[in-house]
Order: structure tokens, then C-alpha cells, then sequence
């Protein structure tokens, strides 16, 4: 973690943004940790996500992807309240229902590069904090690209 | 602590809703069955109803004299879940497909469904997954699908070519077709024609070079891309500097599907504005083939003519919008095009030479095109800082949204679009997937209408108009019925007479219109078909209504049965 990520974590403390019914009603959406998912030798980039008690967040929340594709995630819930993930992937979305105390999976498609983002959609969810991130990065194929010479990047 | 609960293995979103999870199989569609749509007006076959754009079906069972009792056969809603892209720019745009009682929509956010077209009842869906973060200079739209070999084909917002089995809305093939990181995005109708799905480039506000594709409709391998910028070197290149990079960033980009003559085999593909919009002072002369219609051989994808609307653009008039074929009394084979600037053009589309141009819209400030075509430009942004108001603003005198043509009187239905707008100029430097537009622009909030105005195209008369309080920002619809239907900004679908222009029936929706209504029929009885969602690039075409009802539904109008 770099000194300007750990600032960032302390200012976002000090606000009272980082939690539960601090300053805000919930937790700001795109706070908590970043995570790394890792690719099997099948191709398959697999990673855990985890739902502490009381938090009402999605551990890590950032979830980063090295290319699109094919992705395996275990979500476990270690609340004491039920939740569930709606979660995007091609074709359609797909979700899962996780009472007190379980673990589940998913199996998604998703193309990238880009930001996906899942959540909590049951009626007490929304808005506190069970939005998380599906980051994917990598290129489109050189076959997509357009032909030109390699052009300036933010 | 005890073992974890186990919560099992997710499940596709839809297994919880009423879905059926397959359509009825119909008849194969395919080219020579696209080619003679007109003889099929049970069906509305391909985005324009016909290769030739005219936006007209023989059905008459809905007319002059009943269309009075038209009512609501069903209303579809597509609703959404969870965060989507463009979250405040989601507009339902789509012009409905129908095959012997199946619909086929697509709708914002990558969505797409099969319906049953008497019921309204959800036959089978698919949703691509579309990254939240995908630039989309105009909304979070999609202007429809194809239909054919079996296929349903999607262009999705992050410029993947999908096909689905028409039947069960299973997958068959997935082709990245663009640059996301650039800027890049889909939005347009794909069409088929003969082996082949046509598809074209987005993202006209992020400095592209813009391309028209052929794909494989049954493979998804490439036949070819046409560049609609060409490089140093090529045909038309001399209209760009010669020791720039502007060609790069060209733009030029063909978001809306093209028609086609299956007897010329050309594709009228039309092309959009330049980049950086507002300032010219960074790509000096023509800069072709911006603001153009370009008539393209299906085989080999080589520009075989074009004609330019507006060259050296300064004011963001795509000329992306229709081209409308007919053949005049005499035979000659002619295209019509109602261009952003405010000019309605007729060409010869056997070789793109101007058979006419005269102008559609009553407030035309940014320069003057003579009979003859000779474009002079009067008020541009030029001075750094310096704004400067002209008509038509940005979004033209007529943007996407499609007329209509009726072989029966001969007039072509064009929604109008009168508002202004200031630009300033405020030079910038490129920088890739970051908009790239050479101004702060703002669209007027007032002094703004519409009418639908039915123009004789083979003398520029205008017939008749239906005036309207707000710019027409939807496709107008022609029937043999003698009809012409048109949504309106503030919602409501009305059905004016095609010889007239009187109104003889509206329908409330609840949200604005921004979409192209079809027509089909299924066990004889006619039905029309509207997508209704304000939204898009609202404030680009009419940011009076920025804080109207947003909306995501589609109504499907018919005479009651009895």
C-alpha cells in the first residue's frame, strides 16, 4: 500500500466515512480494501469475497482482474444478518442468496476491460455500503483496435 | 463456530422471473427474404423495415377512419437492476423487430429480449455485461437489433458483436469489434445483408478514426473494415493536414445502420462529425469523409462515392442520420437525406452527383448551401474564448431519429428540430478516451419547437407541418393506412394524417419518445409498436427537457378485437 492509499484510508476514518451510521447513514460505496484475483492454470481467475459482521461491506470491495474472462468468486457471509449478490456477467445477471453464516460461488463471464459492479439487493442493503467492484484490466484484441499509431493516454 | 451454511453456486437472474426461456421457431430470415420485406408487411423485418429506409408498411388495417379507437394491446417494461452505465442517460431507442408474432428489442444496458408479439409476454432475454465506466458520448442506448440466418445480432455498448439463437437466446458467437480504451462503444442497429452482419463505430466525441465492418453472420469472423478517415496517401487524404496527426483522431463515425440497393449493392452509410467538433484550426481543410454519406460496395467494403454535407465541420453536424432511397417518376434511382445542418439533400445514388438541396428548418444562422451545393460558412467558433450562437445547434435540425417515406403521396415525413446553441472555443490537447471536443457548448434552454413536416422531395415543398412545442426527437412512422405516427418529447404517440397533417389520436405514455415505432400484424390484426424512455443525449438535442420523466417501456397500440 502506497503512503497516498494510506492517507487516503486515515481521511476517510477521520470523516467517519468508513463505517456504519458514523457520519453518514452507511458506508461510502468504493471504500474498504483492494483485492487481487489469481488465474488458475485453466484459465480460470478466481478470488473470495467476504461479508464481515456489522460492516455491511463486500471484503475486499475492490476486486482487480488482470483481463476479462472467465471468473470464479467465493462469497462467504460472516454476518449475522442475511444478504445476497446480484452479480453481472454475459448473458445474464446471476445471484445468490446468502443467509447468516454461509458460502457460496459464482461462475461469471465477463468481457472487460471496465468496471463491473455487484451488490446487496435485498431491501435493507442498498445504499449502505454492499456495492463492490469487479475490475478487469488488459486490452481489447489488436484485431479490435484501430489503425493508427499508438495515441497519447490520460 | 459451526461449518458455513452452504449457499450453493449462483443462478442466472432471470430463472427467478415468469420467462419462458424460448421462443416459437419461425421461418429462417434471410437476405432474399430482407430484400422483399415490402412483401411481408405481417413482419417488420430489418431496423428500417426495408433496405431502403423508408419507414413505411402496406398494413392498413389501422386507418384514417379508426385509428380513433386505437388502445393499448400490451405494455412491456424493462426496468433494471443494480448500477449501470450511464446511469442518467438511459434511453430506449430501439426500433422493434417482429418475425411471424416474435419480437425482438434491445434496450439500454446491453439488454435484449424475444416477445411475444399479441401478449406482450417475455419469450427469452439476454443481458451483455456492460462495464460501468464505458465512455458513452450520448447515453446508454442501443438503436436495435438484426434478425436473419436464424440469429438475433446485438452491437453492445462496449462494441462487442453478439448472435444469439433466435429461438433460445443462447450465445453462438462474441467478436470484439472496438476500442473501449479509446473511447470506442456500439450503439447502432446491425444489418444484414446477403452472408454478412454490418456494424459501425461509436464514440464521435473522443477523437476516433471511424470505421464501417462486415462480419461473418454465421461465424463472426471479419470480411472487412472501412476506415471512414483515410490515411496519408490515400483517396481524400489531401483533406487533411499533411503534418498532422488530426487524421488519427479523425472521427467520422457510422452509429447509425446504413440502407442499401441490392441492385447497385452499395451501402449509403452515413458518417459523423470531425474531431475535435468545434475547432477546425487543428485540422485544416475538407476533412473527408466526415459529414458525409458514403456509398460503400458490400463485397469489398471500398468507398465507391461520397458526398459531403458540411465540409470542414465547426458546429457537430453528423450527417450520420438516414438516407432515405426512392426513384423518382422517371426512374432515376435517388437518395434523400435531411442532414443536421438544416439542408434536405436528394442524390443521384448511382454516383452520389446532387440532384437537389434546399432547406427543411426555418432558422439556419451557421452559413448557406446554394442550389448548386456550394457550402459557405458565416458564424463558426473561431476566436479562442469568443462564444458565438447559431442555428441549428448541435444536435441539427434533424438528428437520428428517422423519417419516414410513403410511396402512396409520395412525401417524406421529416421530425424537425429547432433549437440553437453557443459554442465557445477552448482548444485542448488529445488525449485518448478523454472527450475531445474543442469548446464548452451550451444548447438553448428556450426558444425551441418542432413539427413533423411532410417535404415533397422531388420539388422541396413543404406540404403541410404539425407543429409541436418541443423539438421532434423521435422516428415518424408511415402506414398504408394513410397514416403517419410520431412520439413526442413529453410523451405522447400521436397518429397524424399523411395527406393532411391533422392529429386524429394520441396516446399518453408517460415518458418522452426518442425511439423509431414499428408496425407489424399476426393473425390479421395490426398492431403498432413504440419504445418509450426519455433520455440520451438530452441536453445535446433538448435540454429544456433535462429533468422530464425518465422511462423504460415499450407500448404496443392495436383496435380493440371486438
Amino acid at each position: 500500500m502506497t503512503a497516498t492509499e494510506s492517507d487516503r484510508g486515515s481521511e476517510l476514518h477521520a470523516a467517519g466515512l468508513d463505517g456504519q451510521n458514523r457520519t453518514a447513514l452507511g458506508r461510502l460505496l468504493g471504500t474498504g480494501s483492494i483485492g487481487y484475483a489469481e488465474e488458475g492454470s485453466d484459465g480460470v481467475m478466481r478470488a473470495t469475497v467476504r461479508i464481515p459482521e456489522d460492516e455491511l461491506i463486500w471484503e475486499p470491495s475492490i476486486l482487480v482482474f488482470p483481463h476479462g474472462g472467465d471468473v470464479e468468486l467465493t462469497l462467504i457471509n460472516d454476518d449475522k444478518n442475511t444478504h445476497c449478490a446480484v452479480l453481472p456477467s454475459d448473458g445474464d445477471p446471476k445471484i445468490i442468496w446468502l443467509v447468516n453464516h454461509s458460502k457460496g460461488s459464482a461462475r461469471l463471464h465477463l468481457g472487460g476491460p471496465g468496471t463491473y459492479y455487484y451488490g446487496s439487493t435485498t431491501g435493507n442493503d442498498e445504499g449502505r455500503g454492499l456495492t463492490a467492484a469487479l475490475v478487469f484490466g488488459g486490452e481489447v484484441p489488436d484485431s479490435a483496435k484501430i489503425d493508427r499509431p499508438a495515441q497519447p493516454r490520460p | 463456530m459451526t461449518d458455513y451454511v452452504d449457499a450453493g453456486e449462483a443462478v442466472p437472474h432471470k430463472t427467478l422471473s415468469a420467462t419462458k426461456g424460448e421462443a416459437p421457431a419461425t421461418s429462417d430470415v434471410n437476405h432474399e427474404r430482407i430484400q422483399n420485406a415490402t412483401s411481408e408487411p405481417e413482419n417488420w423485418l430489418t431496423y428500417y423495415g426495408t433496405y431502403d429506409g423508408q419507414r413505411h408498411s402496406r398494413l392498413d388495417g389501422i386507418n384514417r377512419d379508426n385509428v380513433k379507437k386505437l388502445v393499448p394491446a400490451w405494455v412491456f417494461q424493462a426496468g433494471s437492476v443494480g448500477l449501470q452505465s450511464g446511469s442518467s442517460t438511459y434511453s430506449f431507442e430501439a426500433s422493434p423487430l417482429i418475425v411471424e408474432g416474435v419480437m425482438y428489442v434491445s434496450g439500454p444496458e446491453g439488454k435484449l429480449w424475444a416477445i411475444d408479439a399479441t401478449t406482450g409476454e417475455e419469450l427469452w432475454r439476454y443481458r451483455h455485461a456492460s462495464p460501468y465506466d464505458v465512455s458513452l458520448c450520448c447515453g446508454n442506448v442501443n438503436r436495435g437489433v438484426a434478425v436473419g440466418h436464424g440469429k438475433v445480432y446485438l452491437y453492445t455498448l462496449n462494441a462487442h458483436l453478439i448472435a444469439l439463437d433466435a429461438q433460445t437466446g443462447d450465445l453462438v458467437f462474441d467478436v470484439v469489434n472496438g476500442d473501449v480504451r479509446a473511447g470506442e462503444s456500439g450503439t447502432v442497429a446491425p444489418l444484414i445483408v446477403k452472408d454478412k452482419v454490418i456494424v459501425g463505430s461509436s464514440g464521435g466525441e473522443f477523437g476516433l478514426r471511424g470505421h464501417l465492418d462486415a462480419f461473418d453472420a454465421q461465424t463472426g469472423e471479419r470480411q472487412w473494415r472501412c476506415y471512414t478517415i483515410p490515411k496519408p496517401g490515400e483517396p481524400g487524404s489531401e483533406t487533411w493536414p499533411d503534418d498532422g496527426e488530426a487524421w488519427q483522431r479523425g472521427g467520422a463515425n457510422c452509429w447509425v445502420t446504413p440502407t442499401y440497393d441490392p441492385e447497385l449493392e452499395l451501402l449509403y452509410q452515413g458518417t459523423g462529425n470531425p474531431a475535435p467538433d468545434f475547432d477546425g484550426g487543428v485540422r485544416e481543410g475538407d476533412n473527408l469523409y466526415t459529414d458525409s454519406t458514403i456509398a460503400v460496395d458490400v463485397n469489398t467494403g471500398e468507398i465507391r462515392w461520397h458526398y459531403q454535407f458540411t465540409p470542414h465541420d465547426l458546429w457537430d453536424y453528423d450527417s450520420t442520420m438516414e438516407n432515405v432511397l426512392f426513384d423518382a417518376p422517371d426512374g432515376r434511382k435517388l437518395l434523400a437525406h435531411a442532414d443536421k445542418n438544416g439542408y434536405f439533400f436528394v442524390l443521384d445514388r448511382t454516383n452520389g452527383e446532387l440532384v437537389r438541396v434546399f432547406p427543411f428548418v426555418d432558422r439556419i444562422t451557421w452559413g448557406e448551401i446554394t442550389p448548386e451545393g456550394k457550402v459557405t460558412a458565416k458564424v463558426y467558433p473561431d476566436e479562442e474564448g469568443v462564444p458565438v450562437h447559431f442555428w441549428p445547434g448541435p444536435a441539427g435540425g434533424k438528428e437520428w431519429t428517422h423519417m419516414a417515406y410513403s410511396p402512396n403521396t409520395g412525401l417524406i415525413y421529416v421530425p424537425v428540430q429547432e433549437v440553437g446553441a453557443t459554442a465557445t472555443r477552448r482548444r485542448r490537447e488529445f488525449k485518448e478516451s478523454i472527450p475531445y471536443w474543442g469548446a464548452g457548448v451550451a444548447v438553448d434552454l428556450d426558444d425551441h419547437y418542432g413539427f413533423v413536416a411532410a417535404i415533397d422531395p422531388l420539388t422541396g415543398e413543404e406540404k403541410w407541418r404539425w407543429r409541436n412545442e418541443f423539438p421532434m426527437c423521435a422516428s415518424t412512422l408511415s402506414t398504408g393506412g394513410g397514416l403517419v405516427f410520431q412520439g413526442t418529447p413529453t410523451g405522447e404517440f400521436v397518429a397524424l394524417d399523411e395527406q393532411t397533417g391533422e392529429k386524429l389520436w394520441s396516446f399518453q405514455c408517460g415518458s418522452g419518445h426518442h425511439s423509431s415505432p414499428s408496425t407489424y400484424s399476426v393473425n390479421g390484426r395490426q398492431y403498432i409498436a413504440v419504445p418509450t424512455g426519455w433520455g440520451g443525449w438530452v441536453e445535446g438535442f433538448l435540454p429544456g427537457l433535462l429533468g422530464a420523466a425518465a422511462g423504460s417501456a415499450i407500448f404496443v397500440f392495436a383496435l380493440p378485437e371486438n
